[in-house]
């Protein structure tokens, strides 16, 4: 699936000269701030809704410095198998790695990244960049992600999913956006009407992190979670509490009375579909799809989507799960490129920067951004909900092993959602299953009486 | 006595030389080969046996590999994907390798009783198995798209569907049959149709003089010749629907729920995606193990076939 996205020559030319006049001013007579004739850098990415931004973005970066960016580009999967591969070997192919949120602590923990600070002691980070629930930082020591360990990253995609929804049937059916679950359900099904356009299309299939990723602001929305509280080291196991029945049972009903018939093996690029082409009424998906909505090359429904913050159940508030992106620089590459690939992200964490991502499609991680002129514009209309639900952002693990858990959640909750299972059995099923892994590796856990 | 007694040592001594050069030269010519199959075969297969008893985790940038003796392979009986993987893929290869060498064995007939334009039938009944996966993928996956895949077009059209052919967990094993069985009845087709245009004329002959019908001579002169040829094409074919893999990951992933999951697509997610190098390694080594098995009794039953004819 490609995710091209064309940005006019002029707003480019401009975005360029704005990054040039930004590096230029910020010299100060002094030293350049983004040194020029450096050793060239590779960066593996994944090939996610927003990476056509930033590939612009690297692109304004070569423009402004001259310095040389290769990207290696994959499908979700195949990036972190790439990633595996060049940390475990003598000399790394790549020397900036974008890391999920469901890898990023088993690339700190594993010792494969060097702390951006320990490469160059004199980087700053930039006060307003978000650092989304300080999962830049890891304290080795603490083995876990905290503000008080060594900058070890910087946010290249603060991703969360937001709620989209089709404003001009709202507009129609005299509705405002849902912000409680049961008003989410309410809407959906005023406007299911399969198999011309469905209530809500949920990415229910089994993948990398596709199911669990989609559950969790239901989960956390309701007031679940998946274990009791991480950052004080207590892994107990608390996803089959009541909290967690009531989140699973309401996703599966869903799918079912208001939802599409192949929920069970819907996945994003499906799921992105079924709203541009106008057969979905709602879909919760990463923030990153948006410049999809608007693009007449692609959209149906072209100025026609609005976005939301997540519902929850009243008196929650809204829960997101954190999805994000993080570029870290590997520990085993020369260090000219290391020094090359900081330069990079001391450009790339400027406000100038992440304007251009901004332009180009992309969410900035800079919070100026979403202060500026720009935000009050139709076209960036999802900044303000964005930034609303940011600060509810939860971050779902804060430990390295996190991919064994989001195997257990993806088998387990597909199962329940194709109904080859049922909730309670699911939920008990998975809880056992995550309480063994977290057991194995040493964690201090728990778990509650099954469900019945 | 003396003399012939000596005399026939020394022949002896010279066979023996003799023998000892020509094994010598045998190991040398051998050798080349031999070194190959060692380095590609042997060290990693014993590689791959020695990871499955370890457990490796990563510290400070290095593998940190600790012993497990047969802990991996105790999992692997409470591994739910891996007993799914495992059942599927015994219905899988049953059902598609089933319906492959029917169909191929009914094209193959039909071809060999061709007799004008018997190359253009061979070449478009065989076009499926050029095209790479990856492609067959595509193609299937749009096919048989819900909501606007040509399969439920075509329902459509006579009031039927749609029909949800991936995501329904009763239906989608079968549409993944469905895609393999046409993806691979041209190899059976293929050798079916060697087998049956080597058959000897005058068999046919005899059985046409002896006036039988068309059902008889098929029941009683075709099968029974055709049979070594039957074996080795159901057990090449049984081998590799249980490797099935590019299907399965291109059009389900598994899914939904473990209705399509197959081994070797356990194996991927378990070695490659969730990183479990010790325990996907003895998944490797049992499913290693299984497929020679199949090997072993499809050959075995060859050679009880030919044993008897």
């Amino acid at each position: 699936m490609s995710f091209d996205f064309r940005m006019p020559r002029r707003d480019l030319l401009k975005g360029m000269g704005a990054a040039g006049l930004g590096a230029t001013l910020g010299t100060g007579g002094i030293r350049p701030l983004y040194a020029k004739g450096l050793a060239p850098i590779t960066i593996v990415v994944n090939q996610s809704p927003w990476f056509a931004s930033f590939r612009r973005t690297v692109e304004a970066y070569e423009a402004a410095t001259g310095n040389k960016v290769e990207l290696d580009v994959n499908p979700f999967a195949g990036s972190l198998e790439k990633q595996r591969n060049s940390v475990r070997s003598a000399r790394g192919q790549y020397d900036i790695l974008i890391m999920n949120s469901g890898w990023f602590t088993e690339m700190y923990a594993g010792g494969f990244l060097d702390a951006i600070t320990d490469i160059d002691p004199g980087f700053k980070l930039d006060p307003e960049i978000y650092t989304l629930g300080d999962t830049i930082y890891y304290n080795a020591q603490k083995k876990t992600v905290t503000a008080d360990g060594k900058l070890m990253s910087l946010p290249v995609s603060p991703l969360i999913p937001l709620l989209y929804y089709r404003g001009d049937l709202y507009k129609q059916a005299g509705l405002s956006a849902p912000k409680t679950f049961a008003e989410l359900e309410a809407n959906a099904a005023k406007f299911h009407k399969p198999p011309g356009m469905y209530g809500i299309v949920q990415r229910g299939a089994r993948g990398p992190h596709t199911v669990a990723y989609d559950f969790y602001p239901y989960l956390y929305g309701f007031g679940g979670g998946i274990f009791k509280d991480q950052s004080a080291g207590d892994y107990s196991v608390t996803l089959n509490s009541p909290e967690g029945r009531a989140a699973l049972d309401y996703y599966i009903r869903l799918a079912r009375t208001v939802g599409h018939p192949k929920t069970a093996a819907s996945d994003q690029a499906e799921v992105i579909q079924a709203m541009v082409t106008g057969h979905a009424a709602h879909i919760m998906m990463v923030i990153a799809a948006w410049s999809q909505m608007d693009d007449p090359n692609k959209s149906a429904v072209v100025d026609k989507i609005e976005f939301a913050p997540p519902p929850s159940q009243p008196g929650l508030p809204t829960a997101p799960g954190l999805g994000h992106w993080l570029a870290g620089i590997s520990r085993n590459v020369p260090d000219d490129r290391k020094r090359a690939a900081v330069e990079f992200l001391r450009w790339f964490q400027t406000k100038d920067a992440q304007m251009e991502t901004a332009k180009a499609g992309g969410i900035p991680v800079h919070a100026a951004v979403y202060k500026d002129p720009i935000a009050e514009e139709r076209k960036y209309r999802w900044m303000k909900p964005l930034a609303e639900a940011l600060p509810h952002a939860v971050n779902i693990y804060q430990f390295p092993e996190a991919n064994d858990v989001i195997a257990v959640l993806e088998i387990g909750l597909n199962r329940a959602v194709a109904g080859e299972i049922s909730s309670v059995d699911a939920l008990n099923g998975m809880s056992a299953e995550i309480h063994k892994i977290m057991e194995k590796y040493s964690y201090k856990t728990g778990g509650l009486q099954p469900l019945k | 006595m003396a003399g012939a007694a000596a005399k026939v040592d020394a022949q002896r001594i010279d066979r023996q030389v003799e023998n000892a050069d020509q094994r010598l030269w045998r190991w040398l010519t051998l050798a080349p080969a031999l070194v190959l199959l060692l380095a590609l075969s042997i060290i990693p297969l014993v590689g791959l046996v020695l990871t499955s008893f370890q457990n490796i985790a990563w510290a400070e940038g290095r593998a940190v590999r600790s012993w497990a003796g047969l802990d991996h392979y105790r999992a692997l009986f409470s591994d739910t994907l891996f007993g799914a993987g495992l059942w599927n893929t015994g219905l899988f290869a049953l059902g598609a390798v089933t319906g492959q060498m029917l169909l191929g064995f009914a094209l193959a007939l039909l071809v060999s009783k061709v007799s004008r334009a018997r190359v253009l039938y061979r070449t478009i009944f065989i076009l499926p198995i050029l095209i790479p996966g990856i492609v067959i993928g595509a193609i299937w996956k749009l096919m048989l798209n819900y909501d606007f895949g040509l399969a439920n077009q075509v329902l459509g059209l006579v009031g039927l569907g749609p029909v949800d052919w991936l995501g329904n967990g009763q239906i989608a094993l079968l549409s993944v049959i469905m895609v393999d069985i046409w993806h691979w009845t041209p190899f059976c087709f293929l050798l079916f149709l060697a087998g049956l245009e080597s058959l000897p004329q005058d068999v046919y002959e005899a059985t046409k003089i002896d006036g039988a019908s068309a059902w008889q001579e098929l029941l009683y002169v075709t099968l029974p010749l055709m049979v070594p040829t039957i074996i080795v094409t159901f057990a090449f074919r049984l081998v590799l629907a249980f490797k099935v893999f590019d299907e399965v990951y291109l059009l389900t992933k598994g899914g939904p729920g473990t209705a399509t999951e197959v081994i070797s697509f356990t194996l991927y997610q378990r070695f490659f995606t969730e990183d479990k190098a010790g325990y996907g390694s003895a998944m490797s080594v049992t499913v290693i193990f299984l497929v020679c098995l199949l090997l072993v009794v499809a050959l075995s039953a060859r050679r009880r076939s030919e044993g008897r004819a």
